[in-house]
């Protein structure tokens, strides 16, 4: 990422902005912040309101004409819009003269006719015929209001007479004949022959050549004005106020001196060339034009890669927290799997999870042939995270075999145990007997979970250069590393005397010393006395933050308090046996014994899974959502970056 | 005292004062909620996340008394019936005071995202960290139920 500071003269600046938004590369940063910094050097770019408002007084003006004519907001692809070097009013007030020209008022009033004649025929039920060429003996104007006569005369009939009375046929036609010189009394006479009047034909000939006048007249007024036709260049001013808008409302973020404007903007390394070339070029080289990386701890708009289908629930579950800095870690890929992990263990269930996964492929299979936009907003939610779901059911089944879960606790499956590292078992017995192994393995999880986070801290310390900083999350991972290995070693907290006498070298190495490191580096980071305000921070935040179950653990506080911040993660255990239990209650009233599951039970077990699917799912969803948010993010993931949206034209 | 009566005063207290507490929740949250949802309805998915909290709460609650209920045949003496008690009560105090820190903090959150967005990611931590006191009580209080 660059920084672009441009100074131009004030005649050019309108055609800067919008080359540069043609192009759509660069970001402008809003200078109005920093006006004070020049002390009355710059002012800050004052755009009129009146551009402003003449902006939005041709867009709806537009608008209306597009209501009138009937004609639909189009996408305009093909034409390109030439960039002129001309001031905002001279272009709108161009556009208002074009605006003037177009025929809006006489090709609305062809629709309206149209659309009668089109009504009547129906009414009538008349088959279209050909109709031979017809040619328009007046000027447009005029024979339009005579077709309307016509027209009108001919629904007049139509009502009164129901198209039978000979009478008042006959002096209709007249008229008519009358107006087209036609001569009446031939015709007449031909009727009179004939005797009866076949007025239904002739009047849906009639009709039918009226529409054709219509047209025709249309296609005259196309033809006579210079702008072709009507509905595109109705587009391509849209097009072009909408432009001069933004391009008015960018100039906000500018500042000016009497004649010259400056502003800075940031773009991707990749555009400097063509951002300079374009600026050179419009202003004809009276412009200067620099560009600088960063300032050390500036706040650089981060560019974000398009992540694949599969992880876009993801990607939103990581930015509605927050974008990464530029530089930082970008959790979606850990989050990915980490964040399925910990559902898994909370929403442990081999049936569950596979019903998660059906779903999940409905879903993504479902998304391919319904378009987002045309569907409410949860269903979209929904079809967004198809891919989620499939992940989120695969770790269910997984942890379900784990802790021997089908439809909860139904004795069908047995626990399957991965292996026990310490005190810690990993699987092999069921939650909802054994709470105090789940909750080892809570934490356990948890301090898996924290140290990754930890890991992306020290990462990021040294992608930031921050040299000094980065050793303080290595120390943060021994002590947590350490202090579980104490905890495990000395059979928890309760023998915390035991930590003090028998264990006292190993408490210095591993607690202790990680402890006067951190101290130490804080200190020479942030200075002696910021080291020491902050180990106090760290000290009361530690007494009021669940986050930091480690770092009080491992400071060896009373052990209630230790244990009772250890609970963040504990919410594993706690949720895994909501789970089990709300299912246990249903396999219980549906009388499921020993993994023998009673065809009248099926019903109940439906709902049951219904229900816990729908509530218990959209809890433990939003706890493992806040164990990531609020235990995991708040490692090394501040969410204060600023994503990259270079200025371009929407 | 018959130490089936006191357990079952334990179940009433786990199950219908978390309820109440999830109840209070939802109402101060929810209502601040539909407020806001009129005019900043992309907001509300994120948001909803306070209604879940206190929604929570009284699934905490009904573990609790569900646990109690199963373990009803087991209780005969006054120990464990003061044990059950013990247990209802302290996940209703743990409820009710989740349950105040949500509201308060649900509700003003809400109102803060609906005006500065960018506020959320650390306005939320008050909700979460009120809601991480009901996990604090369920623990305990399970960990009494154990030892009936």
């Amino acid at each position: 990422m660059r920084k672009l500071k441009v100074i131009t003269l004030e005649d050019d600046v309108d055609a800067v902005v919008r080359s540069l938004d043609e192009a759509g590369i660069v970001q402008f940063i809003d200078m109005r912040e920093k006006v004070e910094e020049w002390n009355g050097i710059l002012a800050s770019q004052v755009v009129s309101t009146e551009v402003l408002t003449k902006c939005s007084d041709l867009l709806s003006k537009i608008d209306a004409s597009f209501e009138n004519l009937g004609l639909k907001h189009e996408e305009l692809h093909s034409k390109k819009i030439p960039i002129t070097k001309e001031p905002i009013e001279e272009v709108l007030a161009k556009v208002e003269q074009n605006l003037a020209e177009l025929p809006v008022e006489a090709l609305t009033k062809c629709s309206a006719l149209t659309s009668r004649i089109t009504q009547l025929i129906e009414i009538l039920g008349v088959k279209p015929e050909e109709i031979k060429e017809v040619i328009l003996k007046k000027p447009v104007e005029e024979s339009l209001a005579e077709i309307e006569y016509e027209l009108s005369e001919i629904e007049k009939t139509a009502e009164t007479t129901g198209l039978i009375d000979r009478h008042a046929m006959v002096d209709r036609i007249k008229t008519v004949a009358a107006r087209e010189e036609i001569d009446v009394h031939k015709k007449l006479a031909e009727f009179a022959r004939v005797r009866i009047i076949e007025s239904k034909p002739f009047f849906a000939k009639r009709l039918l050549t009226l529409k054709k006048l219509v047209e025709k007249a249309r296609e005259s007024i196309e033809a006579e004005t210079k702008l072709g036709k009507t509905h595109e260049s109705l587009l391509t001013l849209r097009k072009i106020v909408e432009i001069e808008k933004q391009v008015a409302e960018e100039q906000k973020k500018f500042v000016r001196s009497a004649k010259t404007i400056y502003f800075e903007a940031w773009v991707s390394e990749y555009n400097v060339k063509e951002a300079i070339e374009r600026i050179t070029k419009v202003t004809a080289g009276t412009s200067i034009v620099t560009d600088d990386p960063p300032a050390p701890d500036e706040k650089v708009p981060i560019i974000l890669k398009p992540v694949p289908n599969y992880l876009i629930a993801f990607e939103k579950l990581v930015y509605s927290f927050g974008h990464p800095t530029s530089r930082d870690v970008n959790p979606i890929h850990a989050l990915a799997i980490t964040f399925p992990i910990l559902f898994g263990i909370m929403f442990a269930d081999v049936g569950q999870g596979a019903i998660f996964v059906i779903m999940g492929i409905i879903l993504t299979l479902l998304r391919r042939r319904i378009k987002l936009e045309e569907v409410g907003d949860i269903i979209q939610y929904l079809l967004i995270s198809g891919e989620m779901f499939v992940f989120l059911g695969i770790s269910s089944i997984f942890f379900g075999f784990v802790f021997g879960e089908f439809f909860g606790p139904s004795g069908l499956i047995h626990p399957i145990s991965l292996g026990k590292i310490g005190p810690f078992y990993i699987g092999g017995f069921e939650p909802t007997h054994e709470p105090m192994k789940m909750l080892k393995f809570a934490i356990f999880v948890g301090a898996i979970h924290i140290s990754l986070g930890l890991v992306f801290r020290f990462v990021n310390e040294i992608r930031h250069k921050h040299y000094k900083l980065a050793p303080i999350p290595i120390c943060w991972l021994w002590l947590l590393i350490g202090s579980l290995y104490m905890w495990a070693y000395w059979r928890g907290i309760s023998n915390i005397s035991k930590w003090f006498a028998d264990g006292s070298l190993m408490l210095a190495g591993l607690i202790i010393l990680p402890l006067t490191f951190i101290l130490v580096f804080t200190g020479i980071a942030e200075g002696f006395m910021e080291g020491v305000g902050f180990s106090v921070e760290v000290f009361a935040e530690t007494l009021s933050h669940s986050m930091s179950y480690s770092r009080l653990m491992a400071l060896g506080l009373i052990h209630a308090e230790t244990l009772s911040h250890s609970m963040s993660y504990s919410r594993l255990m706690a949720l895994g046996l909501i789970h089990s239990a709300m299912n246990y209650l249903f396999l219980v009233l549906a009388g499921v014994e020993h993994g023998y599951f009673p065809l009248a039970s099926i019903p109940l077990i439906a709902i049951g899974t219904l229900l816990v699917m729908i509530i218990e799912g959209l809890v433990v969803f939003v706890h493992t959502l806040r164990l990531h948010w609020v235990e995991w993010f708040s490692k090394f993931h501040t969410g204060e970056g600023i994503p990259f949206k270079p200025f371009k034209y929407t | 005292m018959d130490p089936g009566f006191i357990s079952l005063m334990g179940i009433v207290l786990a199950i219908g004062v978390p309820i109440i507490s999830a109840a209070i929740t939802i109402i101060t949250c929810g209502t601040a909620l539909a407020g806001i949802g009129t005019e900043r309805p992309e907001l509300l998915s994120k948001l909803i996340i306070t209604v879940v909290l206190g929604e929570a709460l009284a699934i905490y609650g009904l573990l609790i008394a569900f646990m109690l209920l199963s373990k009803l045949s087991d209780i005969t003496t006054m120990e464990a019936a003061n044990k059950a008690l013990i247990s209802g009560i302290i996940i209703a105090v743990a409820t009710i005071s989740a349950g105040a820190g949500i509201s308060y903090n649900g509700s003003s959150l809400i109102g803060a995202t609906a005006e500065k967005p960018e506020t959320f990611s650390s306005n939320v931590i008050g909700v979460v960290l009120s809601e991480a006191l009901a996990i604090y009580g369920l623990l305990i209080a399970f960990m009494i139920i154990g030892q009936i």
